[in-house]
């Protein structure tokens, strides 16, 4: 009983959130929800107000409007139970860098209350996760950019916190270490925490996350599943064919085909890749009954989705915040 | 070249336009200056002295005006882009060493010798007054710019010198602090030594050197300047020994430019990186990791503490040596003078290290963005500070255990030369120093601690009333009602009043001005 209260209170349930800096709306009735044990993307333009959440649902900005809740407690009144099941990881290098990596993880380690006994276990056990180990003994001044990124997740990891609310991880960071970030993340959420990562980072995300919030200009202009994002419900899908081998008289027969309204090669293909619209109320389960009689070699036959590129730019306004 | 320096300076003198704080300065030196006149007239009305009253305290502010700018104003002329990131691009753009220190320093020099410029139709108020000659005047400004002049070229050595800001401040203050208290140390330490310990020449020696130090103060020479009587020599030996140090600074800071400015290399720290020798002096975090960690990365740890008790321990055996017969024994016994003198030592290096400690404590995590980690953290932020405090307060264990030491193998002497009233204020106005240093410094950059300097003369003057006042209420009402303890009721009573209207305020703005900073 106690497994399935745990599993139905968000891990963050943000409601009408309002926020203005000297007279600037930063935020205007932010409303969102995410669900526990969960990979769920922020994004939006510079300016749409990310930080500024960010920063209201970890305890460190007073919001002018609105309720946040992480895990059933209220942000504004039980920010230390708040505090304790949080990892802030913020968009900039905040490090001590005359402490070595060991001495930084267990001075926040004991600012979280762990004995010395679990605290040697726990540092082990996030090196070892952020493939940090071999560094333990090294100055954080002397580390490259990405091993101080895998410390300061490190970091955030110490008191084995349910929720970790990550500002732009991957800025700055080359294209093996963004990689080995996003390996570490879908680790964690197998380790069943739940990750809210604001990133700019569009295709990484898309791939990662669960569910995906977009903001713009202090508004929420979506925040959902990433499926519902990518499907777009206006329109009749598309779909894409792959074939092993490309027969002249194949993109005719597939014409032909009764469920099929329209068969285009689309820009850059390869010449092997077809677009095809069918006619409604046709699906593809119909569509491939028709094909699979007609013995072409099929590679592949997916459904083609909106890129989350394409999603942003639909879903946010051009030009920058003034 | 000249391009380059005049961008520089076009550049820095913009900025220095735009920002309201130099604005701020000159209005409150405008108030101070009405504030002089309105003493000199209040003291000498009706007599012929006004005018040089007058001029005597404009003449202090601006003292103390330059001074303070060296430690804070010019001494950021450099260390302003190495602290930026941005040397490197001044380089990249084509700037050679004499462009950069030419550039960023006269504007600020200019800038300064601005204020001066801006009190000439006063000066002249001040001859119209009466009791002083237009000469003196001139005499006396001469004295000022060039004393602004050293200063800034010792504040720009500084800067070139040291990697950081704050480093470069605590370089130049303990310079210019020597400069100003050496002549009296050296003073008290002839005095000190009994006769035979050192040889007639050294301390003809001794002597000599420190009768120089004193005829390059500016203090000095305003003295004379402002005497009445005498001839008036305008360019004397202060102006060209003054003036021929500024340019041998100015010339070794040029060519050092470039040797001092290398980037450090990573891993470079105060501590050592041999694991044993670590683990031994950094140990591992417990109940108060915040305060270990003050202690350890912020003041020093282990090893700065041995330090400071051993060089308090060279400086007490040191005192105690030359005041003995012939420096051949050696006891814990102090000799009054002696026991005075390590007394006032070591109460002003425990000021002066709270000093530092307080106005670097908080800023030290603004410097490196650490403070919103810190922020969500499970501890509330007036927790976080009081084990910032505590931290800090450790380290201060060396010199108040030889400061009690003092005290109590020198009491007679010490007794002799301290009244209660003289021990309450010092402990209040240590309090409340480091308060003001540590809420400055979350506001500026690195002029927290000329700032605090700056505010504790006019506060000493505020808050030492009262408490003579409170003092001698409560000893007169402990011996009408013949209580027998009543010098503890006079701290007791004094540092309670003080806490509740001057502490207490200030550390509840310290712990909002650290709230919202975290949250910016």
């Amino acid at each position: 009983m106690a497994e399935i209260t745990r599993e139905t209170v968000p891990a963050i349930s943000v409601n009408n959130l309002s926020h203005s800096f000297k007279g600037h709306q930063a935020l205007s009735q932010v409303s969102f929800c995410v669900m526990p044990r969960t990979l769920h993307g922020f994004v939006g333009p510079n300016g749409a107000g990310k930080t500024t959440t960010l920063k209201a649902i970890c305890t460190l900005l007073k919001p002018s409007w609105g309720e946040i809740s992480v895990f059933g407690h209220s942000v504004r009144s039980e920010s230390i139970a708040v505090r304790r099941r949080i990892g802030f990881m913020p968009d900039h290098f905040s490090m001590y860098r005359q402490m070595t990596v060991f001495e930084y993880l267990d001075f926040f380690a004991a600012a979280y209350g762990l004995g010395l006994d679990q605290r040697d276990r726990v540092i082990h056990d996030v090196l070892t996760l952020t493939d940090m180990d071999g560094r333990r003994n090294d100055l954080i001044s002397g580390l490259s950019r990405g091993m101080q990124q895998r410390v300061s997740l490190a970091r955030v990891l110490v008191h084995d916190p349910d929720l970790l609310l990550l500002d732009e991880p991957a800025s700055g960071l080359d294209p093996r270490a963004r990689i080995e970030l996003m390996e570490i993340l879908r680790e964690l959420r197998r380790m069943g925490k739940t990750v809210f990562i604001s990133s700019h980072i569009l295709s990484e995300l898309a791939e990662l996350c669960d569910s995906v919030t977009i903001i713009d200009r202090g508004q929420v202009r979506f925040s959902g599943p990433m499926d519902v994002l990518l499907d777009n419900p206006d329109e009749q899908p598309s779909w894409t064919l792959r074939l092993a081998v490309v027969e002249p008289e194949a993109l005719t027969k597939i014409q032909q085909l009764s469920c099929v309204a329209s068969i285009t090669e689309p820009e850059f293909a390869t010449g092997r890749d077809f677009s095809i619209q069918l006619t409604p109320p046709a699906t593809g389960n119909d569509f491939l009954k028709e094909l699979l009689t007609l013995d072409l070699p099929l590679v592949s036959f997916s459904q083609q989705r909106r890129h989350l590129n394409q999603a942003f730019m639909d879903l946010t306004t051009r030009g920058v915040r003034t | 070249m000249i391009s380059g320096v005049l961008t520089l300076f076009h550049w820095t003198l913009r900025m220095d336009s735009r920002s309201i704080y130099p604005h701020l300065i000159r209005v409150a030196f405008a108030f101070a200056m009405l504030f002089a006149m309105a003493i000199a007239l209040a003291d000498f009305f009706g007599t012929s002295r006004v005018g040089l009253r007058y001029f005597q305290s404009v003449c202090a502010l601006n003292v103390v005006l330059i001074t303070v700018s060296g430690i804070s104003y010019f001494v950021t002329a450099v260390t302003e882009e190495k602290d930026a990131g941005t040397y490197a691009l001044l380089r990249l753009a084509g700037m050679n060493s004499l462009s950069i220190t030419l550039g960023k320093s006269t504007s600020r020099l200019v800038s300064s010798l601005m204020l001066l410029i801006v009190q000439v139709p006063f000066t002249f108020l001040a001859v119209t007054l009466g009791g002083i000659l237009w000469q003196q005047v001139v005499a006396a400004y001469l004295a000022l710019a060039v004393w602004m002049a050293f200063v800034a070229n010792l504040a720009l050595f500084c800067s070139v010198r040291c990697a950081t800001s704050g480093r470069a401040a605590g370089l130049c203050g303990v310079l210019i602090l020597l400069l100003f208290t050496l002549p009296a140390l050296i003073g008290d330490l002839v005095r000190v030594i009994p006769a035979g310990v050192l040889a007639a020449g050294t301390i003809r020696w001794l002597e000599t050197i420190a009768e120089a130090i004193y005829s390059l103060s500016v203090a000095q020479r305003l003295t004379e300047v402002l005497a009445t009587g005498g001839t008036l020599v305008m360019f004397d030996d202060q102006f060209w020994i003054l003036t021929v140090a500024a340019v041998v600074l100015f010339i070794l800071s040029t060519v050092m430019l470039d040797f001092w400015s290398a980037p450090d290399l990573p891993g470079n720290g105060d501590l050592p990186t041999n694991p044993a020798a670590r683990r031994w002096l950094v140990r591992r975090p417990r109940l108060m990791p915040i305060a270990w960690k003050e202690y350890v990365y912020f003041t020093g740890g282990h090893g700065f503490l041995l330090a400071k008790f051993a060089a308090g321990g060279l400086l007490y055996f040191g005192f105690q040596l030359v005041q003995t017969d012939g420096g051949r024994s050696v006891s814990w016994e102090l000799s009054n003078d002696a026991g005075v003198d390590l007394f006032r030592t070591f109460a002003l290096i425990i000021f002066v290290e709270l000093l530092l400690y307080s106005s670097g404590c908080l800023f030290y995590e603004l410097r490196q963005a650490t403070q919103s980690t810190l922020g969500t953290l499970p501890i509330s932020a007036t927790r976080v500070l009081l084990e910032k405090l505590a931290g800090c307060v450790v380290s201060l264990v060396p010199m108040v255990f030889w400061l009690i030491l003092t005290i109590i193998m020198g009491f007679q002497g010490v007794s002799r030369y301290c009244s209660l009233t003289m021990v309450v204020s010092y402990f209040i106005m240590l309090g409340f120093s480091t308060h003001v240093a540590a809420l400055l410094s979350l506001y500026t950059r690195w002029a927290a601690l000329p700032l605090t300097i700056l505010c504790s003369g006019p506060a000493f003057f505020c808050l030492a009333l009262p408490i003579y006042g409170f003092t001698s209420v409560t000893m007169a009402a402990a011996g009408t009602h013949g209580l027998p303890v009543s010098s503890v009721l006079v701290i007791l009573v004094n540092l309670f009043w003080t806490w509740l209207f001057v502490m207490l305020p200030l550390e509840i703005w310290i712990r909002d001005r650290w709230t919202a900073v975290v949250r910016q």
